[in-house]
């Protein structure tokens, strides 16, 4: 098992982050740094992801790995997380139609669009494994399998150019901006949550950037010298949430997409404001990692298996948002969701942990 | 041109008041059904809707354009995916002939005291619609949002989109026999009233529908998950004539108290459309 290092540090942020705000309405909900700026976990997340596929393919020196390798090693990982979608999304719709049946209750039916899914499972079963057919807060890992889909591409130009990588990227991105370019949903009408066409500018940022980060010592001095910038973000992202600033999308001109705030499309004032966030919180890891010890272990535990960690926390924040509206919520409650899922989460990764050291030679049950 | 697109309105003001006497009521009448609509959605129209302008509707009409829809919300009805806004879209043409209605149909998971209300505002900048019709309220419900905080990011987003001139709809949630004692969810369903009331938008009261048509003797088909099931599909096979009715009964009221510069149209001369 990797030590405790930031990477997995803040990704297990992140998750955390994320299922705290994937049972929305919840107490706890306004202590998450989502609630005091424009970008929320989901950014962080994705940047993480892309880091780490630095770190896959590249050794500590900063030399590739053969390209064959990575791209097998990609395409691994994307079975892998399609997998998983697959298997959240089934349990996801059992526990919601389990749910409605055992309350008697067919409100709970149309529980984060699962409605669409009841009323034309012929179609919908179909969009399911096309992932063109996506559950509310169910959208992150289809948004992932597709980035680690193309992310051969971006890791193969970066062989040549980092810059290349880059531009090739910012490009595509930009265009999705000005021509609003998204994958469809299906069936019913509307485009996919995530835009992979403009968040994978983040995965490959992320990618880049610990390239750099690795061959010389110069963005490191950089984002020193930009801190206050960054101070700066963050205050004015706390400063527009807290007011409710936004532009109106009515109102700014076109191409409307650079103006606007939108998750979606990961619009540059989200994307402007989360490296703002990178600046100014990325060197506290150094300074609290030796003062919060177990929790620390614990977010870097979570962070290794991100994955599992991820799956199991969108199931368990599904229970637990069951569990407040069958109580009708309140902070006892709340607590109690929280709790017991943070447990979950840490016992998911210690699990797959577990079963790791003890898949060896010996034979299965 | 603008003689034609008058008359064409006039044709489906004509249209309506012969379909439906109560519709054409300025307050809906308390007893007897709506003759327009089928024999197993009818409501009485004082517990179906609350009627309010639609000024921008009423102006596509006149102007002889396409009418825009967004109808954000819900599921479509069992056996197909397409089937509420088809049926929606099949319902409107009906009740105003010679209008051509095109309708974009969005799910918009999370709550609108959060989240949602933002996405909201980017499907109406997409979309840029004559009119939203809106199902709010079950997800709040669900994640047990506070009705106070429910009601204020409902009020403000219903007051952005009409300020850009769109017209709204609202369409409160459903009733089942489990959440009839919820306090939490009469609190929120109370709230997309109070909310319709005051930012005077017309409102489909699909829990006071529902609840009337649940209290109806109900012989006939069963349904193999119980009856709480069995009426909400009932409910979602209904909806699309409740929304339909709710938007000309609306259209008629703004027809009456016409604005002053569109009114020189509507006294011309009848003309047989075509």
């Amino acid at each position: 098992m990797r030590d405790p290092n930031a990477i997995d540090f803040w990704r297990g942020f992140a998750l955390v982050t994320i299922f705290i705000n994937h049972v929305p309405g919840n107490t706890f909900e306004r202590y998450t740094f989502s609630q005091y700026g424009i970008s929320d976990a989901a950014e962080l997340f994705v940047f993480l992801a892309g880091w780490s596929i630095g770190i896959a393919t590249r050794g500590r020196d900063g030399t590739p790995e053969p390209a064959g390798k990575s791209v097998v090693r990609l395409l691994a990982r994307t079975v892998e997380v399609y997998r998983a979608q697959l298997t959240v999304m089934l349990l996801a719709l059992a526990l919601i139609a389990g749910a409605a049946l055992l309350l008697d209750n067919p409100l709970i039916l149309e529980w984060h669009n699962a409605g669409g899914f009841f009323a034309d499972p012929i179609q919908s079963v179909c969009g399911m494994a096309l992932m063109t057919y996506q559950l509310g807060f169910f959208n992150i890992l289809p948004l992932y399998v597709v980035l680690i889909g193309i992310a051969p591409i971006f890791v193969l130009v970066g062989r040549l150019s980092l810059i290349a990588a880059l531009a090739l990227s910012g490009a595509v991105y930009l265009a999705s901006l000005v021509f609003e370019w998204n994958l469809p949903s299906w069936p019913g009408e509307g485009d996919w949550f995530f835009d992979p066409f403009c968040w994978q500018v983040l995965l490959v940022l992320g990618f880049v950037l610990q390239g750099w980060n690795l061959r010389s010592d110069t963005l490191r001095r950089w984002s020193r010298r930009l801190i206050p910038a960054g101070i700066v973000i963050v205050i004015l992202g706390i400063v527009l949430a807290v007011t409710g600033l936004r532009p109106d999308p009515l109102m700014v001109p076109e191409p409307r997409l650079l103006f606007t705030f939108e998750k979606t499309y990961l619009t540059p004032a989200r994307l402007l404001h989360f490296l703002g966030v990178l600046l100014a919180f990325a060197p506290l890891y150094a300074l609290l990692a030796p003062r919060i010890g177990g929790v620390g272990r614990y977010l870097s535990q979570l962070g290794r298996n991100s994955l599992a960690v991820f799956s199991m926390g969108s199931i368990l924040s599904l229970i637990g948002q069951l569990v407040r509206f069958q109580t009708g919520g309140g902070v006892l409650v709340d607590m109690l969701v929280a709790g017991s899922g943070l447990v979950g989460l840490g016992f998911t990764a210690w699990f797959v942990e577990w079963r790791t050291r003890n898949k060896s030679s010996r034979p299965r049950p | 041109m603008r003689r034609v697109r008058a008359s064409g309105f006039r044709w489906a003001l004509a249209a309506l008041i012969l379909a439906g006497p109560a519709a054409a009521a300025e307050q809906p009448a308390d007893t007897g059904d709506q003759p327009s609509l089928s024999q197993e959605c009818r409501v009485p129209g004082a517990q179906l809707y609350t009627m309010a302008k639609l000024s921008a509707v009423r102006s596509a009409l006149s102007e002889n354009r396409p009418l825009k829809i967004l109808a954000i919300g819900g599921s479509a009805a069992p056996g197909a995916s397409a089937s509420y806004p088809a049926k929606l879209e099949a319902a409107l043409e009906q009740a105003l002939p010679k209008t051509d209605v095109t309708i974009d149909h969005r799910g918009l998971p999370g709550e609108i005291a959060s989240g949602a209300s933002e996405r909201l505002r980017t499907m109406v900048a997409e979309a840029e619609p004559d009119l939203v019709v809106w199902q709010v309220g079950t997800h709040d419900a669900i994640a047990r949002v506070d009705a106070d905080a429910f009601a204020s990011a409902l009020s403000e987003a219903v007051a952005w989109i009409r300020s850009h001139g769109i017209d709204v709809v609202l369409v409160d949630p459903i009733y089942t026999a489990s959440m009839a004692a919820d306090v939490d969810y009469n609190r929120i369903v109370e709230a997309v009233r109070t909310v319709a009331g005051q930012q005077q938008v017309p409102l489909v009261r699909r829990y006071e529908a529902l609840r009337y048509l649940s209290s109806r003797s109900d012989k006939g088909e069963g349904h193999m998950l119980g009856r709480q099931f069995r009426l909400n599909d009932l409910g979602l096979r209904c909806m699309a004539e409740h929304v339909a009715l709710t938007i000309a009964t609306s259209l008629m009221r703004t027809e009456a108290e016409p604005a002053p510069k569109i009114a020189p149209a509507l006294t011309e001369p009848q003309r047989a459309p075509g």
